[in-house]
């Protein structure tokens, strides 16, 4: 990749590609998703400590996925990668009852940044393999995603490692995507 | 016009005659470019003083001497062996660029953690820490040779100079409207440039703190900005395909070289300020001539895209690395490629010689850099270790130590 590739895609051409942002919690399952939409591998991920690029072709377009290590320390940081976002993608790990209000919390901050003002939000509620996840819906609540104004959003539920419900997900994204620059014509 | 003293310069080999005129002091460089270890000292003493006239017969001998010293200097001595001298835990994400002043006392290595470090070379010590950026910190210089600043541009549009032994922040230069990703001091560091993907260049004055000029005519970002040896032109490459020319002084664009057919990686001058070497995205490299700004070569050879080209500091070869795995040494007058250096198992993004020109290094997004032989094409050691790509290598004046800075958050010093 090397540095030059990341300043490529700093920038990324508008009718072609699109930027889109991975963030959440620790072990919430990003780079899992990320590996999973890139169809890698999802075995031996270990915390990432920076970030990951990694781009996926879909419908014509070119996406460069940006998932940004969610540890706390690291969380301040995240503000570094929001300029010309087309879309946020944030993942919760459904079975983490203890840290739903941390992560509402920490999305309510992202969504509060002019930076991000008006980009389509996609939640993935993760972890739907495993007994004991929250329901999506369950989810959506107590993050209280009905009551945001000014953006497109959708919660989408799925299991990274079984690779499903990501590309449900992904179609969301497209169709959000190309329903957004049909209306930009428009005017 | 008499003559005070000598001074030397390795690398590249010349001599520098310090001199009084009209009672002011002055300073003229004797370029010996083509020194070989085999010429005769007094021979080429004679020949120094011949189209020299403040060489004197009588200064002959001392000449003599010091033709003698810069040729020892250019034989190669027992093989350094680098080691794995440390690691730094220097930063908590990834790391951008990392540079040396001149003697390699110190370093400096820049992240995206928004800080840039100074660092003991000998003691692998931090310094200082350079805060204040509100984003990544992505390009970072010394203000070589004299080391006592430290310039740093940023994602977060501004450029900042700093006091390299205090750590204060003399300036904060504000103008660019898109992230700081080049810079460079002019040789007498008087002027900082920096490039930006707002696709304009600026010139800041170090005393002042003011603009001194916006260059503006490029369509696409700055990705690379070099000045000549002189301090009285400067280089921008740019995302648009062109590489534009500029005079320091007016600010105007004297020169675009127009031919590459992709982004351009690198641009970079050879000392004697007559060539330049242009890196591109198009697969190719190119060499250009200043004076008319004609392409007078392409470089051929990789089978993807060039990330990165140097000349080694006589300007005689041409180092470039390439997203095929390969790093090719040219032949900079025959432009012949004269080695293809093979080994890496990733894209190489980095790649420069060491001041003395017999060595090269690169780094790779395999997690290795590698030290090979510009005589033999010959891998001689993979430094080995990090755990993630790495992002910048450089070799210190002396050649004995190599700084590597990766996405793994660490930067580790070799000797």
């Amino acid at each position: 990749m090397g540095l030059l590739d990341l300043l490529r895609k700093l920038k990324s051409d508008q009718n072609k590609e699109l930027r889109i942002l991975l963030l959440g919690l620790d072990n919430a399952g990003k780079t899992t998703i990320l590996k999973s939409l890139a169809s890698e591998e999802v075995t031996n991920i270990t915390p990432t400590q920076g970030f990951n690029v990694k781009s996926v072709n879909s419908s014509g377009f070119k996406l460069n996925v940006w998932d940004i290590g969610g540890q706390r320390r690291i969380r301040p940081y995240w503000r570094n990668y929001f300029e010309n976002s087309d879309v946020l993608i944030y993942v919760i790990d459904s079975t983490d009852r203890k840290r739903m209000e941390e992560t509402g919390l920490e999305l309510e901050e992202l969504l509060a940044d002019e930076k991000l003002s008006g980009v389509p939000l996609l939640v993935f509620a993760n972890k739907q393999d495993l007994l004991q996840a929250a329901p999506a819906s369950e989810i959506a609540e107590g993050l209280n995603l009905q009551t945001l104004r000014g953006r497109t959003w959708q919660i989408q539920a799925c299991s990274a490692l079984k690779g499903e419900g990501v590309q449900d997900g992904l179609e969301w994204v497209m169709k959000t995507v190309a329903s957004k620059s049909k209306s930009k014509k428009k005017k | 016009m008499r003559l005070k003293r000598f001074l030397l310069r390795y690398y590249p080999p010349g001599i520098i005659l310090e001199y009084e005129q009209s009672e002011q002091l002055k300073t003229k460089a004797i370029d010996l470019l083509d020194l070989r270890p085999e010429h005769d000292p007094a021979a080429v003493a004679q020949d120094l003083s011949m189209k020299e006239p403040l060489i004197t017969k009588t200064r002959i001998p001392q000449v003599q001497k010091l033709v003698s010293k810069l040729q020892e200097k250019l034989v190669a001595s027992e093989d350094h062996q680098f080691y794995l001298f440390k690691v730094l835990r220097a930063h908590i994400l990834p790391l951008t660029n990392v540079a040396f002043n001149k003697s390699g006392s110190s370093f400096i290595t820049g992240s995206y953690d928004r800080t840039c470090k100074v660092w003991d070379t000998a003691s692998g010590e931090e310094l200082l820490t350079l805060e204040g950026h509100r984003n990544v910190v992505y390009a970072i210089a010394f203000n070589n040779p004299y080391g006592d600043k430290v310039a740093t541009g940023s994602f977060d549009k501004t450029c900042k100079l700093w006091n390299a032994q205090t750590g204060q922040c003399y300036f904060t230069y504000r103008g660019h409207i898109a992230e700081i990703v080049c810079l460079a001091f002019n040789p007498q560091s008087t002027v900082i440039a920096t490039g930006s993907m707002d696709a304009t260049a600026k010139l800041w004055d170090v005393q002042s703190g003011c603009e001194l000029a916006t260059l503006a005519g490029h369509s696409g970002e700055i990705i690379s900005l070099a000045f000549n040896s002189r301090g009285d032109q400067i280089l921008t490459g740019s995302f648009d395909h062109t590489v534009c020319l500029w005079d320091v002084h007016t600010g105007t664009q004297t020169t675009t070289l127009i031919g590459h057919r992709g982004e351009i990686a690198n641009a970079q001058f050879n000392f004697d300020c007559s060539l330049i070497a242009t890196a591109s995205m198009d697969k190719s490299c190119k060499l250009w001539d200043v004076r008319t700004g004609q392409c007078v070569g392409t470089l051929r050879g990789h089978e993807d895209e060039v990330f990165d080209i140097g000349f080694n500091s006589t300007g005689q070869q041409i180092v470039s690395a390439s997203a095929d795995c390969t790093v090719r040494i040219y032949d900079a007058g025959t432009q012949r490629c004269v080695h293809v250096l093979e080994g890496h198992d990733g894209e190489v993004s980095k790649v420069c010689f060491n001041p003395r020109g017999h060595r090269v290094l690169s780094g790779s997004a395999d997690k290795t850099a590698r030290v090979w032989d510009t005589a033999t094409g010959q891998c001689l050691q993979v430094l080995e270790g990090h755990t993630d790509e790495i992002f910048s290598c450089v070799f210190n004046y002396e050649g004995d130590t190599v700084l590597t800075g990766s996405k793994d958050n660490t930067c580790r010093i070799w000797r």
